[in-house]
């Protein structure tokens, strides 16, 4: 496997030649070997439309391609990192929170709206994605970062997770998403729990959240 | 490692007698017993202590001798308290991951802002590299970290935040991607900062026997001063020679390589 977890913060990839990993500028600690780190314009895969999209989408996170043979350490901030492996589904992340990932994987945006209309465009400026997230689809790992620990709660069609929407990391999987809202009359007068807005994930797959209502 | 022992038990309280002599209490607490010994540590790094503990400046009076013999950088011994009595104190620093490491008439040079404590069988020392201290001798240390710290065999290329210190003696260099940084594209990227940069065209390079400490974050603690250099000509930082004015001191923009743009003739 490409990614090997040193520690909560730190995480150790293998690079092959031939097997590229994309990460973020700056991200790398150390290595051994000869890799090379080439600055990526585009920002990630695809060609120039898929790097405007980005651009438009604001999900244009600064990437470098790392390649050749070696060893190389990645940890960024001080932040905690989770590694996800994928076999085949789709992984949701916001570009910001992309450590480093296989370049097996097929990287894209996906427009918030297109899920749930305006109430998912609603969502995505509660829990701070914006109007775009990034996808990631295919084989492979992505270390993903969080302020603070993150657990894994699994999806099953009969049991569907809530989670605090500025707690959120991640999810992969068949998961439909919508905004529960718990908006009462104490909330208009300010007295609310501050628990208003609550992110509902349901179908199968996992969500990823983090110990933290920090922002990155 | 957690204090937290099994869910719903709470917090373990510890007392003179439970804490544990010389060793962490949790990941960001580290508890150094005192039997009329002495240990230097880093002024406002002592949160709490039990027992009759003094902290006196160094190079006060009496202090003298031991500044003598294992603190060789008067020029920052402001920065330093010396700790003595009988009792057991606990340190730590701003939540960041503290550990203890043994020395046995070992040398390890550490970047001056994470060494918290030292017992006084080690010298301090100056190193050469501007910003870090080297200890030698045999002795027990404490430093911080942000991350657990990671001991790496070189041969081995470190980004420069990342590094914490190195150990043994492996020649520590500067590496510069030589190749990304010429050319005609890094000809256009150096003179205009477009094209972006990688953020890693520059590490320190390890080779040689020995170990390298690494921290698992780019976020550096706080520098810490290890105090001016004699100004002579040759003394790496001592400012007499080599570096002709105007040079150093300029904030350096993204994208841009400063002096290295010369150096390679661009």
């Amino acid at each position: 496997m490409a990614f090997r977890e040193i520690n909560a913060k730190m995480v150790e990839a293998t690079v092959t030649p031939g097997q590229r990993l994309f990460s973020q500028r700056g991200a790398m600690l150390a290595y051994k070997g000869e890799v090379s780190f080439t600055p990526n314009t585009a920002g990630g895969q695809g060609g120039v439309m898929s790097m405007i999209g980005r651009r438009v989408a604001d999900e244009d996170t600064p990437l470098m391609t790392v390649e050749g043979s070696g060893t190389v350490l990645f940890g960024h901030g001080g932040h905690h990192i989770q590694v996800i492996r994928l076999a085949g589904d789709t992984l949701y992340v916001e570009a910001d929170r992309l450590l480093a990932f296989e370049g097996s994987l097929q990287q894209g945006t996906m427009f918030l709206g297109s899920q749930g209309g305006v109430m998912g465009m609603v969502r995505g400026q509660v829990s701070g994605q914006g109007l775009f997230t990034t996808t990631l689809k295919g084989h492979g790992a992505v270390a993903v970062m969080a302020h603070g620990g993150v657990i894994e709660l699994p999806i099953t069609p009969q049991r569907p997770v809530h989670v605090d929407p500025q707690a959120y990391v991640a999810h992969h999987g068949d998961v439909r998403n919508k905004l529960s809202t718990a908006l009462g009359w104490r909330d208009m007068v300010g007295r609310g729990s501050g628990e208003a807005f609550q992110l509902e994930l349901s179908g199968s797959g996992a969500v990823y959240v983090q110990a933290s209502e920090e922002k990155l | 490692m957690s204090t937290y022992g099994t869910p719903g038990a709470g917090p373990a309280v510890f007392d003179p007698a439970s804490l544990p002599p010389d060793d962490n209490v949790n990941p960001y607490t580290f508890c150094v017993e005192l039997k009329g010994s002495q240990w230097f540590l880093q002024k406002g790094k002592m949160i709490a202590y039990y027992g009759s503990i003094d902290f006196n400046g160094v190079g006060h009076g009496r202090l003298d001798r031991l500044v003598r013999t294992s603190f060789h950088s008067p020029l920052h011994a402001s920065d330093w308290v010396v700790a003595e009595g009988s009792g057991k104190m606990l340190l730590a620093d701003r939540a960041f991951d503290v550990n203890s490491f043994d020395l046995e008439d070992g040398n390890l040079t550490i970047r001056s802002g994470n060494l918290l404590a030292f017992q006084p069988t080690l010298a301090l020392k100056q190193s050469i590299v501007p910003g870090f201290l080297t200890l030698i001798g045999t002795g027990k240390f404490v430093a911080a970290s942000n991350g657990p710290v990671v001991f790496m065999e070189p041969p081995i290329r470190v980004d420069p935040q990342a590094l914490v210190g190195w150990a043994d003696c492996p020649s520590p260099c500067h590496h510069y991607d030589h190749g990304y940084m010429t050319g005609v594209m890094g000809g256009l990227r150096a003179l205009t900062g477009l094209g972006g940069v990688s953020g890693e065209e520059h590490q320190f390079e390890f080779v040689g026997a020995g170990t390298v400490l690494l921290q698992s974050s780019e976020t550096l603690m706080a520098e810490q001063a290890t105090g001016s250099v004699p100004h002579q000509a040759g003394v790496p930082g001592g400012g007499a020679s080599g570096t002709p004015p105007g040079q150093s001191g300029a904030p350096r923009l993204p994208g841009q390589l400063g002096d290295l743009q010369r150096r390679f003739g661009l």
